[in-house]
Formats: structure tokens, sequence, C-alpha cells
């Protein structure tokens, strides 16, 4: 491991190469596997593409910090629970773990199914859609809005302000300050209100519940409004990634797509499967608190690590099928709602999101491929991956609105 | 044997009650715990070994005797 640390020509230009189709997707992350454990890239920030390095990680947030690794702007608020650490991160995932736990999940599930329902009744009858641009897209949104109790109607501008935030953050380049302040001051305001009323006249929603919290659970506005933020941030982008790469696999796969729809006990592999080979977040970071040692590298206090979960979920010692979809290593785990503390808050609710799509999608519209003439295209550099548009075609269903 | 979940590496990623529940429920929370104490005949291996390889944290193992 002594040249663990080299500066590799892949790492040097990975902002330069390629996420748009599955192969690159490939090459890129054995690339990274095939650089090293844990190596450092220009700028200095290290890269784990170990298993038990990133699990390291995981399992010590007093070494790994999270506080700093989103950056608020000039919001009013606190990044809640995931830009927080132990000991105080503790109490706020005692208070939201329970609210979007599976049983919580549950008790939602008619209503989300029929959301997923009405957007695919909204194509199914035309023979054509575009499955991320009329649905993975609004899907999450949709569900963000109905489980925090605000009127589903404002999806469109949620979506607005929630993809700018996303796609012009100032991480990826100083000149998009503007527009992203802009849009997040926007989402802010437009949050703000429904807040305030819930202070007075709580509903049965997850926005309610938790400022319904006294004591040493009561919750500021900067509190709420930082989960707020934070879920529309994490939890719609990445399930539209997630959504999308789906569709995808299951449209240029037809034989595994109707081997899932003969026998539905297939349907959670092959959501797990999917999210092992395309995770939405595919790394994430952490900022080293004190000297440490990953897999026998020495990292100083200050410097930035990033966890290559895609890489982890493709590790060859694990998965005999790495880089591909294989329904028999659906049970063998995967990281991509991270580990540890800081694991995905929402990952039940996206789960049960994926398969809502996926068996009300087949429902209506059992056989479908790729529009002929499909080119992939995905935004990178960016914290989330996920297709930009999933044009496909199929057989009008009979009975959907055209 | 005896199926134990190490509490502290546990994260809740809900795993082992969702592919294997005839060993496992969840708690309020979400996390993982071992129904009957975790105390299993041997024609339970199968399903301990497969809640085994599918938590994330390594934080289920199997206890002889």
């Amino acid at each position: 491991m002594d040249d663990t640390s080299a500066e590799t020509p892949m790492a040097a230009s990975l902002a330069d190469l390629s996420m748009a189709t599955a192969e690159e997707r490939t090459a890129i992350w054995s690339l990274m596997a095939s650089a090293g454990p844990v190596f450092q890239i220009p700028g200095g920030m290290w890269m784990v593409t170990d298993p038990a390095g990133v699990q390291y990680i995981h399992r010590n947030p007093d070494l790994f910090s999270n506080v700093g690794i989103i950056g608020a702007g000039e919001l009013p608020i606190r990044y809640v629970p995931s830009g927080v650490d132990p000991p105080e991160h503790r109490r706020y995932r005692k208070i939201l773990d329970p609210m979007l736990a599976p049983r919580v999940v549950n008790a939602m599930e008619e209503e989300l199914r029929v959301q997923a329902r009405d957007l695919v009744s909204s194509f199914a009858g035309r023979g054509s859609c575009d499955a991320v641009k009329e649905l993975a897209v609004p899907y999450p949104t949709s569900v963000f809005l109905s489980v925090f109790g605000l009127p589903v109607d404002d999806r469109d501008r949620l979506v607005h302000w929630v993809e700018t935030m996303i796609e012009k953050s100032p991480q990826l380049k100083p000149e998009f300050a503007e527009e992203y302040t802009k849009a997040s001051w926007e989402l802010y305001d437009y949050l703000l209100p429904f807040v305030e009323a819930k202070r007075e006249n709580p509903g049965d929603d997850m926005l309610s519940a938790i400022i319904a919290g006294d004591g040493e659970d009561a919750m500021s506005n900067e509190e709420v409004l930082g989960i707020c933020i934070l879920f529309c941030l994490a939890g719609l982008d990445t399930v539209t990634g997630a959504v999308g790469f789906m569709l995808f696999y299951l449209a240029r796969n037809p034989e595994l797509r109707r081997r899932i729809i003969a026998d539905p006990s297939l349907v959670n592999p092959a959501i797990e499967e999917v999210l092992r080979l395309e995770p939405p977040a595919p790394m994430f970071p952490r900022i080293v608190t004190q000297d440490v040692e990953i897999c026998g590298v020495p990292i100083a206090a200050g410097d930035r690590v990033m966890m290559c979960l895609a890489a982890v979920n493709r590790s060859a010692e694990t998965y005999d099928e790495p880089n591909g979809i294989d329904l028999d290593q659906a049970d063998r785990g995967h990281v991509t709602f991270g580990g540890g503390v800081h694991r995905c808050l929402g990952s039940h609710l996206a789960r049960r999101e994926m398969r809502l799509v996926m068996e009300e999608f087949h429902k209506q519209i059992p056989e479908y491929e790729i529009a002929e003439g499909f080119e992939p295209e995905i935004m990178w550099p960016s914290g989330t991956l996920h297709l930009r548009s999933l044009p496909l075609v199929f057989p009008p269903a009979i009975g959907g609105d055209a | 044997m005896r199926v134990v979940i190490d509490a502290d590496a546990c994260s809740g990623n809900g795993r082992c009650y969702s592919l294997v529940p005839e060993l496992f429920t969840d708690d309020e929370s979400g996390y993982g715990q071992v129904v009957d104490g975790g105390e299993f005949g041997e024609g339970q291996r199968e399903l301990a070994e497969k809640a085994v390889r599918a938590c994330p944290e390594d934080a289920i193992s199997i206890e002889e005797g």
C-alpha cells in the first residue's frame, strides 16, 4: 500500500469524466477502486474505496465529522440532523427516527401509492412518457409535501427551488451563488409560514409532529426549517435518481422485468440491486477531527475524506456480479444509505417509494422499452447522480388518461 | 445457537427484519430486534446466516452453544 497516496491520472481528471452511461460509471468506479483503498487527489481530498475503511469512518463519527459538510449559505437554519455530530446528533435522531420508521411508512402507504398511480395514469394511455420528468422528478416531491402536510399543488414550485439549489450549488461553481441564494430564500420563505401556522394549529403530519416536541424535544424554527430543507436536498433528488435508474434497468432488461412481474417476491431484491449498483449519492464526505490512519494511511486533522460508496458497493470480494444486476446477491447488503449514526434517515421511505413506483408502473405498463435514439445525460460533477431524462415507449394502456 | 445484534453497531438499516422476519422484528424507531431472546434451533441457521450477510453494519452475529 506504499503507493496509495499517489496522485493518479484518473483522480486528477475525475471532474472531466462522463457519468452518463452505465458503462462509463462502471469504468469510473472500477478505476477508483483500482487506484487504491485510500488515495489523495489534487486539492488534498482523500478518497476511500475500501469497504473496511468506509465502515471505520461510519463507525467513528468522533474522528470523522459531519459539521460543515453542507453549507447553509446565508439562511438562518441548522442542517439537522446530518450536519450535526454526536452527542447532539443523538437527540435529533431519537426524535426523527420514529417518524420515518417502517411502521410509520406502512401507515402512509396507501396515500403514497395513489400518488404514484395518478402520475403513471397521466401518461399510460399515451404510449410514451419521460419517466424521469413525468414520474421520477414529481413523485418524491409530492411524497415530501404530503408527509409534511403541505399542499401537494405546490409541487412544481418546490421542484424548481430544490433543483436550483442542487444544480447551482456554489460548492460546484462560486458564480452560482446568486441563483442559489435566491432559490434557497424562496424555499425558506415558502416553508416558514407553514411552520408558524402548524405551531398554532398542528395537523396529522410529520412537520406538526416535529414542531409538537416539548421540553428537551422542543425545536426552534432554525432547527425545524433545517430539517425541512435538508429533507428537500437529501430526499428528493436522490429518489429521482433511484427511480430513474430503476426504470432504466427494467426497461433495458425485459427478461428481468418479466420475471419480477411474474413473481412479486423479486420486487425488493431488484430494488436492492439497483440501489447497490447506482447509489444516487455515490460519494460522501467527512472532515477529519484528529490525526488518524485509514487502512494504514496516515491522514491529518482537518483533511477531508470522501467515502466512495459506489466503489464499496461493487467490491468483487462481496459480489459475484459486481457490475451487473443479479437478484441472487441482493441479500449481501450495500452502503448506498451510508452507515453508522448518520445512516440515511429516509431510507425506509425511499425504498417504499421505489417499490410503489415499480408496482404501479407495471400494473398499467408491463411492457416498455427505451425510445430509439436515447442519449443518457447525467449532470457531473455533482453530489448526486440522476438521469435527466428517460424516454420510454409502450403499448398505450386502455383506460389511462391520454 | 443464539443470534445477537450489537446495538452499538446497528444503525437501523432494517435489512434483518425485512429479509428474515422469522427471527427479527422492528422497534418503533425502525431498529432491528431479535425475537424469542435470540435463542433458535439449528433449523433456523440458514435464516440467521442470511441476516448476518445482509447487515451492512456487520452488527449481527451467531453465538454457538
